[in-house]
């Protein structure tokens, strides 16, 4: 990803939001301002400044952080931004029918592999500690309804 | 006096023991928040938001205050001890603090910025407690006009002022603005980017947003780097925690200094707490008798910011509880944490919910005696944080993020916009976006576009409402200034 690439990235975007604001239906109702005008009116600014940045960029006056030497990514960045999404994806998939700390503990093991962590037992029992400790913080003791603990109903 | 009286009756309420123990807990979340790199304020209240279905207000708000406080607090341990800075506001800190460190004066360092932040905090909070009421009659003085130019202001100060280019501010902006336009229009019924999905119809949530910007963004970020996968070199816990007569001397004028900078500045659309800090450092720098030592380790250096980071907290809490203006992240959290619990804010809240804001304001003098209080003697436990490996660090704020997502309603769909939100501040963090900007569009947009609508009304759909009436055209005259005044000024250098 280069700061040219979010600009287009910006500009898609404003072209997606152009065509739902063009989806906005008239209102019935007699008024000063219809449903469409703010939202038209932002996306119009959005995609000036998209534009702007995009012109900037492509004359390299953009930042990327990934250039500077202090800042920039280690070997195996895509591995390691893949296992903690891979996180998230795994959690959205398991939490409906295995509780919630499992999904939890297998979620957090991920995050953790993409800290360089070891996938192992050690691992395991470090993230359902940390999952079981904030299931009884919240659920339980808070009263924040996150589900069962297990699949089994408590 | 009447201030003083309604103060009195806050009193009473923040010293139940109720309130008492959830401002306790709000300010040992604070500073733990504030200590540990990668959370802050905004985040924290954002991912408790949740419980506000089951406590009380007036609970809710002292601890929220309290973690606001604390994190003010917090956030000057790292900047001493490890060099990295828990929030933006102590960078300037880690300057003198941890030079401080380096020379065996970790103890003077952390004793110099408690009690400073304790002495700035309860100016700020007394100054809140005199100002307010003024603000307040000035602010019934306000039609929807002039509310919806100042929230032009507090949007275009935001993005003109946090980051380092005005480019990129205003399109941080620009996306929060068009964030904050998904859902149904509640004055019209009509749907608008909601793509078909029932899932958008209520909008996006400023948890979802606010926490997947900035938990999830950021533990994106490190872990892209792949740099963060051992605790940092922590400095020794070196020197004395009690000051000597000479660090007195040297202090005290830098603390008033900086409650006195920090304050007003705070209270500003976009203020915030980093251009008083900057301002505080440099203040010190020529005041000082001992300008050699800047740089080395000058304990006024750590004094004065710390100062003016604190008296800008209570700073930025007068334009959200007398105007309903959010002027920084953690305040946009806070007013959605007020809508959940349908209170309106603004010159009403006075009003309508006097014995709420009292107690709030009563327990942020409170807050700032149990701050002093946990700060110095558990330095200790605050440090040992610091020594938590990142991967378990990270696994344990994702898991929190989820929860706090997941706890709002049990959706799946808003666990992966929490992805989608932390993707975004991924790119933006890497290419130099703000965040805060995000947050106050999306707060401020549904609330700008209401005045906006009254506004037009009232004037029978006279645009020129907004230019003929003497503060509205004020307001956006400031606004204009803001955007246009660096461009013509750096023509002028030229």
């Amino acid at each position: 990803m280069t700061p040219t690439r979010v600009g287009f990235l910006l500009i898609s975007l404003c072209l997606i939001a152009c065509w739902q604001v063009l989806n906005i239906p008239e209102s019935a109702i007699q008024m000063a301002v219809g449903p469409a005008l703010a939202p038209a009116s932002i996306v119009g600014l959005l995609l000036c400044l998209a534009f702007l940045y995009t012109l900037s960029a492509w004359r390299g006056r953009q930042v990327d952080e990934a250039s500077e030497p202090s800042q920039a990514a280690l070997p195996g960045a895509a591995y390691r931004m893949l296992a903690l999404l891979s996180g998230g994806v795994v959690f959205m998939g398991t939490v409906s029918f295995a509780g919630f700390v499992l999904p939890a503990t297998l979620c957090g093991m991920l995050i953790a592999r993409s800290f360089n962590a070891t996938l192992g037992l050690r691992s395991f029992l470090i993230c359902s500690c940390i999952s079981t400790g904030f299931w009884f913080l919240f659920n339980p003791m808070l009263g924040v309804g996150i589900g069962p603990a297990t699949p089994f109903g408590f | 006096m009447e201030a003083l009286d309604a103060l009195m009756g806050g009193f009473a309420s923040a010293l139940t023991p109720t309130t008492l123990l959830w401002g306790f807990v709000g300010c040992l979340v604070g500073t733990m928040v504030g200590v540990l790199p990668g959370l802050g304020p905004a985040l924290t209240i954002a991912l408790l938001l949740p419980l506000t279905y089951h406590v009380p207000a007036t609970s809710m708000f002292v601890m929220f205050a309290g973690i606001y406080y604390g994190a003010a607090y917090g956030g000057s341990t790292t900047s001493i001890l490890l060099n990295t800075p828990g929030e933006t506001a102590s960078v300037i800190t880690s300057l003198e603090g941890n030079k401080m460190a380096r020379q065996g004066r970790a103890g003077q360092a952390l004793a110099t910025a408690a009690i400073g932040s304790f002495v700035a905090g309860t100016i700020g909070t007394l100054a809140l407690t005199l100002v307010a009421p003024f603000v307040v009659e000035i602010a019934l003085a306000f039609g929807p006009a002039e509310y919806f130019s100042l929230m032009v202001l507090s949007l275009v100060a935001v993005s003109a002022v946090l980051g380092k280019s005005l480019l990129r501010g205003l399109i941080a902006l620009g996306l929060g603005l068009l964030i904050g336009m998904v859902g149904i229009d509640l004055q019209t019924g009509q749907m608008r980017f909601t793509f078909g999905q029932p899932e958008l119809l209520d909008g996006i949530e400023i948890t979802v947003a606010a926490v997947g910007l900035f938990a999830v963004g950021e533990a994106l970020y490190l872990s892209w780097q792949g740099r963060s996968t051992k605790p940092e070199a922590l400095m020794k816990l070196s020197g004395s925690l009690w000051l000597s007569a000479g660090d007195w001397a040297r202090s005290w004028k830098a603390w008033l200094r900086g409650a006195f900078l920090g304050f007003p500045i705070g209270a500003m659309p976009a203020g915030g707490a980093e251009l008083p800090t900057l301002l505080s450092y440099y203040t010190e720098k020529k005041l000082t008798k001992y300008p050699q030592e800047f740089g080395k380790g000058a304990i006024e250096g750590v004094a004065g910011p710390e100062a003016a980071n604190n008296a800008s907290a209570a700073g930025v809490l007068m334009p959200l509880l007398t105007l309903g203006i959010p002027t920084s992240a953690t305040a946009a959290v806070m007013l959605s944490a007020f809508e959940g619990y349908g209170i309106q804010t603004g010159p009403q809240l006075f009003t309508n919910n006097a014995a709420l804001v009292w107690t709030l304001i009563a327990s942020l003098y409170i807050g700032n005696v149990i701050l002093l209080i946990l700060n110095l003697p558990l330095v200790g436990l605050w440090v040992k944080l610091l020594k938590i490996p990142p991967p378990w660090l990270y696994a344990g704020i994702i898991i929190v993020s989820i929860i706090g997502v997941y706890g709002a309603g049990n959706s799946i769909f808003n666990v992966a916009l929490l992805f989608v939100f932390g993707l975004l501040g991924y790119l933006m963090r890497r290419f130099d976006f703000p965040a805060a900007p995000v947050l106050l569009g999306l707060i401020l947009s549904p609330m700008a576009e209401q005045s906006m609508r009254q506004a037009l009304t009232i004037s029978q759909g006279q645009w020129s409402t907004f230019v003929t009436r003497p503060i509205s055209a004020g307001l956006l005259a400031v606004s204009v200034l803001l955007l246009v005044a660096p461009a013509v000024l750096r023509a002028v250098r030229r």
